[in-house]
């Protein structure tokens, strides 16, 4: 058995392109729904209000109490701890080794989607949190106080996530030695960032306290709690309570930064599903060029990677940030600035759209892999059959291509629609007069249909 | 004035989706004729679906698509196989190096000699795109395509 570790990819069988005729009725429906919702849209805001009602105090106590936060904590970190050691112990094959899956597939995907409908389920599970609240328990019964923290900069608010988040997916996509293919780096590399980024984000926590740094620079709790926006359940001061949908999004871009985090997302998904097929052919002429110029294979895979992945970012950005200009050209429009960050949270379910568009399928093979033989067989070496599905594996046959497309398609319209949802009421809110906030939405209408119909002509391009 | 602008906006939004409906479509008969770039030479691509369109159900036809491995390395670039669901997937390898030929999802393994040839017959059941590779060195020899 000498396979060399990148032998497998994670990914198996590849989605086939959207055929031609879905993806014009996919953009005609675009279309066609937009210009719906325009005509019957409503003149007072509806999701900017504080809409949360509290649910019963039995529940609250089973599932918030000291002894849940505990078990989820603890099996936070356990898993933290499984995935290290599987990363640094097991097989470097990656799609038999417990923590590529485990990062990147089953928390990395699976977590946006559940907290958009249920809201921040991360929060309790999170090993980091987990770890520094411990710590400051000790800290506190040791010293009699509980510890001071360095008063974090305003200005940087959730930048050190948004450049986190970047590098997080950098690391997935880009510095795998094996490109294009959806996980390329090693299991052992894995467990090393796992292990460096632990390291960092308790010492942050130490100097900025524990919850300070999750909302704002811990990338895992600022990205995911930024899909939890869209979800119904909230808990606070130990209370949980159900709150309308999407409503919590409205506030979630208050802190500078979070532009990037959601234009971050919508970035380096496009260019993951881009560079299977969309700007392939861009991707190899300057691989090329890095080459003819002198660079190594590796090097110039690497660059001409990282330089579309950036060049994705700063697309996303210019497209939104044309919208926000158009829309302040709109009698009655709020200063320019107030405008930016404004309309930032309306983009959170394009992002979640572009998400479940490019990896559903990716989501339902792998998982079927993570509850057989990852579950029995952590670390991939044949040692260990713990709940007796070692055996077991990834049946393709679940999913038809059809069914697959639907999904792809599906995700990106009702993502569509959220956004423009989002973004009008939004608009109400800002413009006095309910004729000029529908003015300006022609503006955001223009931006989302863009994003919309880009995202399926990555879907129809992808592999194609 | 708001009528309008919203006509202005409805046009561009229709310009923009023919655009890109213009860019797929476009692509979609670039490929069918063969070479949408890169390492893959448009000889193999036709030879690939033109051995392919001589129905390949039938055991005893002697022309299927042979993908020969020189130096490690497919001749001609990754071959390109396109299959309909529920048709046999057929091809040979033909390998100047001994290695284990692997049909990804499919897991379908099957060791050739240096010098040797070997067959693959099985039925498409399972729809997308798959690499087929040499598991020994890891270089892709092919892909396979099983459309709906």
């Amino acid at each position: 058995m000498t396979f060399l570790p990148y032998a497998h990819a994670l990914l198996a069988r590849q989605d086939l392109p959207i055929p031609a005729w879905l993806f014009a009725w996919g953009a005609s429906i675009v279309l066609i729904v937009s210009f719906f919702a325009l005509s019957i849209a409503w003149r007072e805001p509806r999701f900017e209000g504080d809409w949360w009602r509290p649910l019963g105090v039995g529940l609250s106590r089973a599932l918030l109490g000291p002894p849940a936060q505990i078990v989820c904590g603890a099996l936070g970190v356990f898993l933290l701890g499984v995935t290290v050691y599987a990363g640094l112990r097991g097989t470097e094959a990656p799609d038999r080794n417990f923590a590529l899956t485990f990062v990147f597939v089953t928390v990395w995907l699976g977590f946006p989607v559940l907290g958009a409908v249920l809201g921040d389920l991360f929060r309790p599970f999170n090993p980091w949190r987990a770890v520094g609240r411990a710590a400051g328990g000790v800290f506190t019964t040791l010293a009699g106080q509980r510890p001071t923290h360095f008063s974090y900069p305003d200005a940087l608010g959730r930048w050190p996530a948004a450049i986190g988040l970047l590098a997080f997916v950098w690391l997935e996509i880009v510095y795998g030695p094996s490109g294009g293919v959806a996980v390329g780096l090693s299991p052992q590399t894995t467990a090393a960032a796992a292990l460096a980024y632990s390291g960092y984000t308790l010492a942050m926590m130490a100097l900025f306290g524990v919850e300070r740094w999750c909302q704002r620079g811990e990338i895992f709790s600022v990205y995911f709690g930024m899909f939890a926006s869209l979800g119904s359940f909230e808990s606070r001061e130990g209370r949980l309570g159900m709150r309308r949908p999407f409503s919590a999004a409205t506030r979630w871009a208050a802190l500078p930064g979070s532009a990037a985090v959601v234009i971050a997302s919508i970035a380096t998904t496009s260019y993951d599903g881009g560079q299977e097929g969309a700007f392939q052919g861009a991707v190899e002429s300057v691989f090329d060029w890095f080459v003819g110029i002198g660079f190594g294979q590796v090097a110039a895979d690497r660059l001409s990677s990282t330089l579309f992945m950036l060049l994705c970012f700063a697309g996303v950005w210019l497209i939104y940030l044309a919208g926000t200009r158009g829309m302040a050209s709109v009698g009655g429009a709020p200063p320019l600035r107030k405008l930016r960050s404004g309309f930032v949270h309306t983009l959170i379910p394009i992002a979640l759209a572009y998400l479940i568009a490019h990896y559903f399928s990716l989501f339902v093979f792998q998982e079927q892999a993570q509850f057989t033989y990852l579950l029995s067989d952590p670390l991939g070496t044949a040692s260990t059959d713990l709940f007796g599905t070692a055996s077991g594996g990834i049946d393709f046959r679940v999913l038809s291509a059809n069914a697959i497309w639907y999904v792809q398609v599906g995700a990106l319209v009702v993502g569509h629609v959220i956004g423009l949802t989002l973004a009008h009421d939004r608009a109400t809110a800002y413009w006095g007069d309910y004729r000029q906030a529908a003015r300006s939405q022609y503006w955001m209408l223009a931006v989302m249909v863009a994003f919309t119909c880009f995202g399926l002509y990555l879907l129809s391009a992808a592999n194609a | 004035m708001q009528s309008n602008l919203g006509r202005v906006v409805l046009g561009i939004a229709v310009l923009v989706v023919a655009i890109v409906l213009l860019i797929v479509l476009k692509d979609d008969g670039g490929g069918d004729e063969g070479g949408s770039g890169g390492a893959v030479t448009t000889a193999t691509e036709q030879g690939g679906s033109k051995s392919n369109s001589g129905k390949p159900d039938k055991p005893s036809k002697p022309a299927i698509p042979t993908i020969v491995v020189k130096d490690g390395k497919p001749v001609g670039g990754v071959k390109e196989l396109t299959y309909e669901a529920g048709e046999r997937i057929r091809f040979e390898v033909d390998s100047d190096v001994s290695d284990e030929v692997h049909i990804h999802g499919y897991d379908v393994e099957k060791e050739v000699e240096a010098g040797g040839s070997v067959v693959f017959a099985f039925p498409a059941t399972i729809e997308g795109v798959f690499e087929a590779e040499l598991h020994g060195s890891g270089e892709q020899i092919a892909e396979i395509r099983v459309n709906p």
